[in-house]
Formats: C-alpha cells, structure tokens, sequence
C-alpha cells in the first residue's frame, strides 16, 4: 500500500493533523446526538479521513466493512419512469453516494436513497444506534433542485439517518441545508502539520530524514497532505539515503502548465495564442479541470510577472473565471484570459522599454 | 365572349407592333414571327372563328408561302398565313420527326431537294443556332460532316388541335379553286387526323375547356422544356444523363426494333467528344473541365471533379469495348442533386420520355415507407404494363433526401436490389449469361433485381441517408446555368407572354433567385397578373420571395472573415455598412447552426493575418466569444429561446473585429470536439480504475484528485531505479522488501502491466520497441501526463522487470482469492482452517514469507497438527513464486508429491504462459467435486489423510 493509505488515521483517537475537530467530534458521538454534518474543506486536507473515523466513532470496526455496489433505481418522474445508475458503497450501518454522477437526475438518487433507509431502518436493539448515516460526496456538485429536494427530506427522515455531507467550498451548498447541518470546516493542514505527519512517517518507515528536507517537500505540496505524502514517497523510491538537495519531483500538469506560461512571457501575438491554445487543449483533455488550469497558470505567471501588473492580472483572472464558471466553454474563457495577459504584458513591455 | 374579345384586343397591336419592327429581316425574323403567331393561335383558338376578317378568297392556298410572307398586307391577312402554314406543316407530319422538320425547312425552297443541299442550307441559315436554347420551341440537332452541330427549329404541332381548325377553316374556302393534288394532301390529312385522333382519344379531350385552363396555367408548366433540347440545365449533364439512359437500351428493349440503333448512339458519343474538341485544352478535359464547371459549386469542387473525371472515363470505356450487346450501365441508379429549381425533376423526366421509357415517379408527397415503396418499386422495376401504353417504366424518385425515415426506406429496398444484382452477377462477366440469370430468376423465385432505370433525385448530396446510395449510384451534380441562358428563356417567355420586361431586369432577377428558374418564372407572373413590369428596384423589396435556403457553412465563415474591398463612396454611406450587418445577420441566422459557426470562428481566427500589436482586438474577440458561450449557457437553463436572435449578432461583432481583405484559409473546427471525444474516453478510463481500486481506498479519492495529486507520483513510485533487474533469488532482503511493497502497492490501486502493440506506445518505450511489443501500464495511466512537447523524466522499468512483476501481481491476486476461499471455508465450521486465516492478512503474507527466507524447513518435519497444514498452505504458494528455489527445496521436502513437483520443474525452463498451470500447481492438491446426485455421504477431507 502506498503510504498515504498504510498511514491514514483510521480513528478519531489517532488523528493526527486536525486533533482539535476530532475531538470535538469524538464528543459529539458519543453523546448519542449526531447531527447532520458538512465536512468542507481543499482537497487533501483530510475530510474523507475524519468521515471514515467518524463513522467507526459511530459504529465500531463494522463500519470499514464495506462493499461496492451497482445499483439502479427506477424513480418515477412525473410521466416517465427513470433508470438511475449509481455505485454505492455500503456497510451495515451506512451508505455512501456520489450523487452527482447521476448527472441531472441527481434530485430523484437523493430522494429514493433517503426514503428507501427511512423504511428499512434498523431495530434499535443492545443499545445501538436507531439511524443509518447517509455520506454524499460532492455535494458541491449537486444541482440546485437536488439540494432543494434534499433541504426537506433531510427534515422529514431525521429520525431513521443522518447525513454527512462531504464538499471542497461551502459556497454553493444552499443557505438552506447549511444552516440544517453542523459544518465543519476542514482547513489545508499548515505547513508545520504537514512536517509533522512526514516526519512521523519517516519515523515509522525508518528513514534517516536530513534537516529541511521534508520542509522542502511540506512547502512544495501548496497545502495539500495527501500529495506531500505521496511526494515524500516518491522520493524515498527514487533516492533513499536523502540528501537535503535531492530534487523534488514535480506534478507533470504543473509543469506543463509552467511551460505554457514561459511560452505566453516569451511572445504574445495571435500566433503564439494560438500554439498555446494547443498546449491547452492537452491538459484539458487528461481531465484537469479547468479551474485548476486557468488558477494554476495565474499562479505561474504571477511569478514572473513585474510587481504593479500583478493586480491587474488577478483581477481578470477571476473575472474570467467568474464567466468560466457561467459559461460551458471553458477553453473560450481560458483563452480570452491568455489573450489579455498578452495585451496588458504587451502594452507594459511597450510603455517601459519603448 | 366579349371579355375574351377584349383580351385578344390587347395582345394584338402589340404583336403587330412588333412584327412590323422586324419586318425588314424577314429570313431571321421568319420563325419568331410563325412562333408568335402559333403562340396567339395556341392562347386563344376559340376567338379564331370570331375573327371578324372573312378568309379571303384571293389567296390560292397553293400560293408559295415564303412569297406571301412578303405580299400579303399583314394586318389583314395574318390569320390566313398560319393556317396556311399549319396546312403544309400538318400534311407532313405523317413523315417521320426528322424528315418533318427538314421539310419544314423546305418551305423556303419551293421544290424538295436532296438531303446534302439541304445540310448546307442549314449552315448558311441564321436561324440555327449553336445552342438550344436559343431556338424557340423544339428543335433538332444536326450534326455536319466537319463535325459542327447545330441546332434546327422543329416547328411541330399537336395534331388534334391543328385538326379542329383546320375542320372549321378548311370547309369554309372554296374546294374548288384547289388544285388536285391539294385536296389528295387534304384527304390524306384527314384520314391521319382521324387516325390520331382515334389512337389519342384521352389527349384529345381536354381540348375544349384548353382556353380556359391556358390563362390559368402556372408559367412554370407551360414552358416546362417538352424535349431534351430545351432544357436549359447544363449541356454535359443532359446529355450524360442521356447517355446513361441509353446504356439500358440493350437491356430495356432487347432486340426490339426500339433499340436504339449503333448510329445514334455514336451520334451521340461523336458528338459529346466533338464538344470536348472545342474546348481548349481538351487533351486534359474531364479534370480541367471538372474543376472549372464546379468551382461556383464550393465545396462540392473535390468530390465532383473525381466524379467527374471518373464517370466520363468509365463512359470513354464503355464506349471504346461496346458492342451491340452492351449490359446495363455499371452503375443502375443515376443520382442528380442540386439546389431547387434547376430542372432535376423536368430533366429526368424529359430525357427518360426521349428514352422512350413511360415514367414513374415516386415523391416526398406519396406514402414511402419500406413496405409499400418495395411493393412500387418492383411493380415498376419488373412487371410489363399491360395496358396500351406498353412502354417500359422508368422510375424517378424524387426528393429522396426529405424526410430522413423516409427516404431512408426508398434508399433501402434500392440498395437491397442492387446487392441482390451483384452477387449473381459477379462470378459473369458476359452480359447475355447474367441476362439469362435474371430471366430465369424472374420465373423462379421472386429475387429483386433491377432491370429498369431508376432516377434519384435529391436537393442535398451529403444528407446521412444517402451515404450508402452516393457509393453504389452515378452521381450528377447540377450546376446553376449561366445567366446568361437564363435570361434568354426568361425574355423568349415575357415575349411571348406579351410581358415587358428589360434584360437588366431580367439579369437581376436571376442572379436575385441564383438562376432559379422556377422561381423567376413564378414571379413573373405574378407580376403579369398585377399587370406590372418587372422593375429593377422591384427585386430587392418584397415582391420577389428569397429562397429560405441557407448556405454553406465554409461560406459563412469565408464571409465572416473576409471584408469585402468596397469602393469608398460605398463605404462612407451609411447604407453600405447596414447592407453588410443585414446580409451577414441573415446568413448566420438561416443556417441556425450557431454553435458550429462559433466553433469555426474560435478555430480559425487565430490564424488570420490582421495587424494586432497589442492583442487587443484578440482580446475583443475572445471576450465576444465568451459572450456568446455564457448567453448560449444562459439560453439552453433558462429555455428563453427568444434570445437567440441574438447570438448572430456575436459573429457581426467578430467580423468587424477581425475580417480581412485577403482570402481567409479556413479550417473545419475539430479540436474541440476532439477535446470532448478524448476527455470522455480518458475519464471513463479514470472511473473504470476508481471501481476496480478496493473501496477502502478509492473512498478517499475523487476523480479530479487523480489526475491532480495521485499520478505523477504513483508513476513515480510504480517505476523505483532503484530495482536491479535481476532474478529473485539474486535480491538481498531489502531489495525483495522492497519488491515486495511494490506489488502489494500495485495490486492496491489494481494497476498492472499488460503488453500492447508497439505502435501505441509512448516514444519513452522506444528502446523495447525491436520485440515489437511491450509492457505498459494497465489502465494507462502514463497516458495522463503525455503532454505534447512536454517529456515527463518517468524512469520506465526494463521489460524483464515488468514482466516480473505482472507475475508477482497476478500471483498476489490469486493469492488473495486463495485466501478469500480458504476462509469462506473457514466459515463453513471446520477447526483446522480456522486457524490458519488469521495468520494470513492479505498483503503482509508475502512478505512474511519472503522475510522469512521461504524457508521450507519449517514444515519440512512431519507435521500432522492442524498449524502444520496452514503454514504448508503459506509456505507452498511462496515456493512456486521463486521457482528455483521451490524446486530446489522441493526435492528435500515435497518428494511426496510427485505430480506438482514434476510439473513444477518442467515449467522451470518453459515460458510464462506455464504460469497459469503453475499458479493451479501452487495447492499441493486440487481436487474438483463434479456436481450430481451421490448417495455418498459428503464430509470434508484433510489432505494428510489421502496422504498418510
């Protein structure tokens, strides 16, 4: 097993990064009045985790029993009647969605999946739970009439399950079913978390770990522990005695997209919008999303960039992503915002150098 | 009456009028004046008796015609003259069409002559023409013996109807002052008449109500070409139509006295390449006439020119091995297509009665399902009409690109005959054994094969249902005719019509409605009928219908990019700039198809030249085109369709943006469909992986997260430099730790090596590329990061490796199920397995046992506790993994197995494909319960006690 999983804190005891939440959560279950929860957070900063200690919390070592399911459900929706496929995984005591792979009918998984735990809840026997807890992924993805549908059912069925609501921006999860949840905000683990936890890795794994070494990995992972993690890992496979030099191997999207950056630094003409627009292209179709391409260039560009140009160059980024976000073409909007850049970098090369 | 009196009124003078103009040009004047006056006779025969002159004595019928043409006053004597004419015209129609018109030529020469003189005649005379249609009416072709063809005027008529005047007017002059050779011709006239009469009876009765139908008669169908040669659709088409046609001959009317003899038809072939002499460059002549004949057909250019080229070549063909038993033509469905009111329907029609073929047509309007359009077509195709028209069927189809279910049938049932066709006939090359095929297959059994000439016809090539027909079909594409012919017709017609109407007029018009001749005609008219001229101005307002059509996708982009060079008084008024928004707002708006036409121009401006030094119209442009995708966005939520008047607007805007004087080159728009194609397949790839990883860990990941954090590493970690490619045995312990984790890593995220064709590898793999095959990344992952011009440093493991590894991984999986059994067993309440479960967690049983040196003395002694069997069970797997050493050890301990150790060394030296056997081999025994009814009693047996 890769060392993001062998190392994974299965309870909410061993937590390591976010000890004061687990804690808190900790008291919650036992005091038998779980809430429903909205666990919202970056990606890789440990929300999955916590869910899953959670619910052993709730429900012993039977809640990691899990299987996978694929299954179907026949909804009818006004005059049709709709055959919804989805993949569950399920344990005795909970079930777990995606429900936004379901695309538009998405509204209709929710409904069905709540109403059909509702029916066959458990017998409240030997003192254990009387409610099956519902975990939905992505709840950021749901659409708007689902999370609508959701609000009153989650009302309705609160007595026989619980929902734990799992998203990366609580920005678009309806007023109405955050103020029905508990949220619980998962920050990206800082810096010296992250040391921590590679640091106790290394530790567990036996590895002599030079000074600084893991702060260089801490610092390359903007944040994110599972992809330190994995990083640290790559290391150790690729040079074991560490050196504190030993080069990091970055994210090859991430450097692709660097490239593209140097690219739009080097010359700004239609031309060059247009190779660029090619590289684009290839990073849109391995299924980076286009946010993370247009943050990411931000990102690279701003590095290079003059200081004073920097706010402008932020501003139409996220004026551009604003519209990405509206629109269904991202490429356009991408492009427009390569297009700008050049503009503006153009006109400024031209005032300052002549 | 007198209302009818009042409209010959009118006409009248302005008849006179003109033939009274054109009077000093008797001899080029001589048939329009004739025309005219049949024309007058055709509109209004029943106003001929009213005439209010009496038929004038004076004039001996025998008077030479040509003579009176000069002496006779014509006010007076008008009416008399095209009886006359008729008289003479009538009284030779007996003779054959040919002669006919030869000897109406002869009215200019009082005694006949002999054919030459009469050929050179018809060189001299002005009134033939080169073309045509430019000839009033019918007329012949004439082919001279340099070469030169012509076309005469046949001045025809139809019998009955010259008849019935000639019964009223013929009695009323005086028998008498005839002489007797006038009244035999008479006699004889009439006994034909009567004869025609009798044979055409159904024609015939129409007849009286014909004055009134006439005026109400749409233009379109009264000067519909009757015959081949009035057609005004381009030369080369007709004729190959023609020609086509003709190839069915031999088959149609076999060796009736119908077939068509070998003269015509090299008349025919002579002349097609005489009209390839004329042209220049004619040694080069179906490509060069292929691309200059279509180049006004955009993008019809590629495909027609090889058409082209390729079908003139396969008529040279089938000219030069032709003999008098000639086949079918190769290909039997003749496919025409073009934009609406060129002639397509009037063409087929015309040249399959020229044929001599009865047509049948089937259209968008008649019921065209599978079923009955089957039932139709074979009823044409291969049943005889018994009824007195005998003539053989031809079928047209029309408009067989309509509606896209229906169509779909008709093209079906004719594909399924022409299949049915080429199998017999595929083993014959001789025609007469594949008719004999036929005949006997027409007795037999009900095949369905096609023995007519089937027609199609279609407004768009390109349509989806006529893909297979386009393969198996020969296809004609029209063309507009050139203005110019146009016209022509249009002015013989407003002529003739007694209409007004300039040339100009009548060029604008044309070029309004793109040579649409149906279109022009039924304007005209209508203007006839509101008593209108046709004004110049008139065209552009409402009184012309546009056609709705819309245009090409590639000239709407041509269009949007390219900025028409105007001249600069035009460009300072205003009207110029509205005249270009409403032009390019409608041409967008009627193709509907806004997202292509965006997509085109995403696509293609960054490759246009224009002079942007600081981006900034690039950047006017994209931000219009990110307008477009979020009020696109907007209208597909929200469903407010009305606002997609608006999206046009988008292009007009980027049009003024960017568009250039110098042609564009424009490319159709891929990338982005491409780039949905290719992100699809790759996140099915992704989702696939997700399912297939184990729940406890792929609940942790997204899809997103994937290819954000998860793959560069994994490649990374999966491919350590740090593994020598060695044998097992040869690894220290750290090293088989290692090997170890990466396999239990690489069955965690169900990843594995599979080989793949050397083609589709990426280029980092060259160096295994001899074998011609190698091991990649099962599911491809290394995909993910294949950028383009971006070289990922990924250390790629040698293929000894990988294949070392897939058999660690596969081994580790049946491992794993082996387990899985073991304790499913275990749940069945037997003591001995159970406690050999625990022991084994999954991924750890390996390296436990690799640790431990897969030492076999550990249960080398003779155990016969429970432990001892579950620890055989750990140990034995292990030992197959390094086969050496298992065999080695195998020789100290498992002697007694005979059979597994055997096999166990022979796959020692055999190849991988022994795996499977081997993994089989792994559990000392095997043994398999062959499911049925057994009285036996069933128990469960340990191994030791078959052993011991």
């Amino acid at each position: 097993m890769l060392w993001v999983d062998k190392y994974r804190p299965k309870t909410l005891d061993h937590v390591t990064v976010h000890t004061d939440i687990a804690h808190n959560l900790k008291k919650l279950v036992k005091e038998q009045d779980c809430p429903h929860l909205l666990f919202y957070g970056p990606s890789g900063s440990g929300k999955k985790t916590l869910i899953m200690a959670v619910l052993r919390q709730m429900f012993g070592s039977g809640a990691e029993k899990v299987k996978v399911e694929n299954r179907t459900w026949k909804v009818d929706a006004g005059s049709r009647s709709l055959d919804i496929e989805l993949t569950t995984l399920s344990s005795t005591n909970h079930i777990e969605i995606s429900p936004s792979d379901a695309g538009f009918q998405d509204r209709y998984v929710v409904q069905e999946v709540i109403k059909e735990m509702a029916k066959n809840r458990p017998i409240d026997t030997k003192g254990k739970k009387g409610f099956k807890v519902l975990v939905l992924n992505d709840v950021d993805k749901l659409s708007r009439e689902a999370q609508h549908s959701l609000r009153r059912t989650m009302e309705k069925y609160s007595a026989y399950c619980r929902l734990i609501l799992c998203c990366n921006s609580s920005s678009r999860v309806t007023e109405a079913i955050r103020s029905r949840c508990l949220n619980v905000r998962i920050n990206a683990p800082s810096e010296e978390q992250i040391l921590d936890v590679l640091e106790l890795i290394g530790k567990k794994e036996g590895l002599q770990l030079p000074p600084g070494f893991a702060a260089r990995i801490a610092e390359k992972s903007n944040r994110n522990l599972r992809r330190a993690i994995l990083t640290f890992e790559t290391c150790r496979v690729q040079q074991y005695p560490f050196t504190s030099k030993q080069t990091i191997p970055p994210m090859d999207w991430e450097e692709h997209i660097s490239e593209i950056a140097s690219d739009i630094m080097k010359e700004q003409s239609p031309k060059r919008l247009f190779q660029v627009r090619g590289k684009l292209y290839d990073l849109l179709i391995n299924c980076i999303p286009p946010e993370m391409v247009l943050k990411r260039l931000l990102h690279e560009l701003l590095r290079k960039l003059d200081a004073e140009l920097k706010h402008e160059v932020c501003h139409w980024a996220a004026y551009y992503e604003h519209r990405m976000r509206l629109g269904q073409k991202a490429i356009f909007h991408i492009e427009a915002f390569v297009a700008k850049f050049m503009s503006i970098y153009k006109s400024f090369l031209i005032a300052t150098f002549g | 009456m007198d209302v009818e009196d009042m409209e010959m009124d009118i006409p009248l003078p302005d008849e006179l009028e003109f033939l009274e103009s054109n009077f000093h040009e008797p001899e080029q004047n001589q048939e329009e004046e004739e025309d005219h006056h049949y024309h007058l006779a055709d509109l209004e025969p029943p106003a001929e008796p009213y005439s209010p002159q009496p038929p004038p004595d004076l004039e001996a019928p025998s008077v030479d015609i040509e003579s009176s043409g000069h002496k006779r006053s014509r006010s007076s004597s008008l009416p008399e003259e095209e009886k006359r004419a008729k008289v003479r015209v009538t009284v030779q129609e007996d003779s054959s069409t040919e002669e006919a018109a030869d000897e109406d030529w002869l009215r200019y020469s009082p005694p006949p002559q002999e054919p030459a003189a009469q050929e050179t005649t018809f060189a001299k005379e002005k009134t033939l023409s080169r073309f045509a249609s430019e000839i009033d009416g019918e007329c012949m072709p004439i082919t001279a013996p340099n070469g030169d063809r012509v076309y005469a005027k046949l001045t025809r008529f139809q019998g009955e109807e010259r008849v019935k005047t000639l019964d009223c007017n013929g009695y009323s002059a005086e028998l008498s002052s005839e002489p007797i050779n006038v009244i035999l011709e008479r006699l004889e006239q009439e006994a034909f008449a009567k004869a025609l009469e009798a044979s055409s009876e159904g024609q015939s009765v129409p007849d009286v109500p014909e004055a009134q139908m006439v005026n109400e008669q749409l233009w379109v169908d009264k000067y519909a070409p009757k015959s081949f040669t009035e057609l005004l659709s381009d030369e080369q088409t007709n004729r190959e139509v023609l020609l086509w046609l003709k190839q069915w001959d031999s088959v149609v009317f076999g060796s009736e006295i119908r077939s068509t003899s070998d003269d015509v038809l090299s008349a025919l072939k002579r002349h097609s390449s005489i009209v390839h002499n004329q042209k220049p460059l004619n040694s080069k002549f179906p490509r060069k006439n292929g691309g200059s004949k279509w180049s006004n057909g955009g993008r019809y250019v590629n495909s027609v020119s090889m058409d082209e080229s390729g079908s003139s070549k396969s008529i040279q063909d089938a000219w030069s091995t032709k003999s008098r038993n000639i086949g079918p033509p190769e290909q039997k469905i003749l496919l025409l297509c073009g934009p609406p009111g060129l002639g397509k329907t009037t063409l087929a029609h015309v040249a399959a009665k020229h044929c001599g073929y009865h047509v049948v047509e089937i259209n968008a309007s008649d019921d065209r399902s599978t079923s009955t359009i089957e039932a139709k077509i074979l009823d044409v195709v291969q049943m005889n009409s018994v009824l007195s028209d005998s003539r053989p069927k031809c079928l047209v189809v029309d408009e067989i690109d309509g509606a896209l279910g229906d169509g779909k049938g008709a093209v079906e049932v004719l594909l399924k005959m022409i299949s049915s066709e080429r199998k017999p006939d595929a083993g014959k090359q001789t025609v007469g054994k594949g008719q004999l095929e036929r005949k006997s297959s027409k007795k037999g059994s009900k095949t369905t094969s096609l023995s007519r000439p089937v027609i199609c016809i279609c407004n768009d090539l390109y349509a989806p249902a006529l893909r297979p027909l386009r393969q198996v079909a020969k296809v004609h594409i029209f063309v507009q005719p050139t203005v110019n012919r146009a016209v022509s017709r249009l002015t013989y017609i407003c002529k003739k019509e007694g209409m007004k109407a300039s040339a100009i007029a009548l060029t604008a018009l044309a070029e309004y409605t793109e040579c649409d001749i149906r279109s022009c005609l039924n304007t005209l008219q209508f203007l006839s009928k509101k008593k209108e001229d046709l004004n110049v101005f008139d065209i552009g307002s409402q009184v012309v219908g546009q056609k709705d059509t819309s245009k090409n996708v590639f000239d709407i982009w041509k269009e949007i990019f390219h900025k028409r060079r105007t001249k600069k008084s035009e460009r300072k008024s205003h009207r110029g700039n509205s005249f270009d928004f409403d032009s390019l707002y409608s041409l967008v708006s009627k193709r509907g198809d806004s997202d292509l036409i965006l997509d085109g121009i995403h696509e293609n401006v960054l490759r246009l030249n224009y002079h942007d030094p600081l981006m900034q119209k690039t950047v006017k442009c994209f931000n219009n085109l990110g307008v477009y995708d979020l009020l696109h966005q907007y209208i597909v939520h929200t469903h407010q369709m009305s606002l997609y008047v608006y999206l046009p607007l988008v292009a007009i805007t980027v049009h003024h943006i960017v568009s250039q004087v110098q042609k564009p080159n424009i490319e159709w728009p891929k990338s982005y469909q491409r780039y949905r194609t290719m992100m699809t397949e790759k996140m099915d790839i992704l989702n696939n992986w997700h399912h297939k990883i184990p729940p406890h860990i792929a609940r942790h990941l997204s899809a997103s997260s994937f290819v954000e954090d998860l793959i560069s590493p994994l490649l990374h970690i999966l491919s350590p430099p740090t593994i020598r490619p060695v044998a097992l045995q040869l690894l220290s312990d750290t090293e088989k730790n290692d090997l170890a984790q990466l396999v239990s890593k690489m069955v965690s995220y169900a990843i594995t090596y599979k080989t793949v064709k050397s083609d589709m590898l990426h280029q980092t793999l060259k160096s295994e590329l001899a074998d011609g095959l190698a091991l990649s990344f099962v599911p491809p992952i290394s995909d993910f990061i294949n950028f383009k011009d971006y070289t990922s440093n990924h250390y790629v493991l040698s293929v000894a490796m990988k294949q070392l590894l897939v058999h660690e991984v596969e081994k580790h999986k049946i491992l794993q199920v082996g387990v899985d059994k073991t304790r499913a067993l275990a749940n069945e309440g037997h003591e001995i397995i159970e406690t050999g479960t625990p022991n084994i967690p999954l991924a750890n049983t390996n390296v436990v046992a690799r640790k431990s040196n897969a030492n076999p003395t550990i249960v080398s002694s003779n155990l016969n506790t429970d432990k001892s069997s579950s620890a055989k069970d750990i140990g034995k797997p292990q030992n197959v993994g390094n086969i050496k050493k298992a065999t080695r050890s195998s020789s100290s301990f498992f002697d007694r197995f005979k059979k597994v150790n055997i096999k166990g060394v022979e796959s020692n030296d055999r190849s991988l494909p022994e795996e499977a056997i081997l993994e089989k081999d792994r559990y000392p025994l095997l043994f398999k319960y062959n499911e049925g009814f057994t009285n036996a009693v069933k128990r469960p047996v340990r191994i030791r006690e078959f052993l011991s």
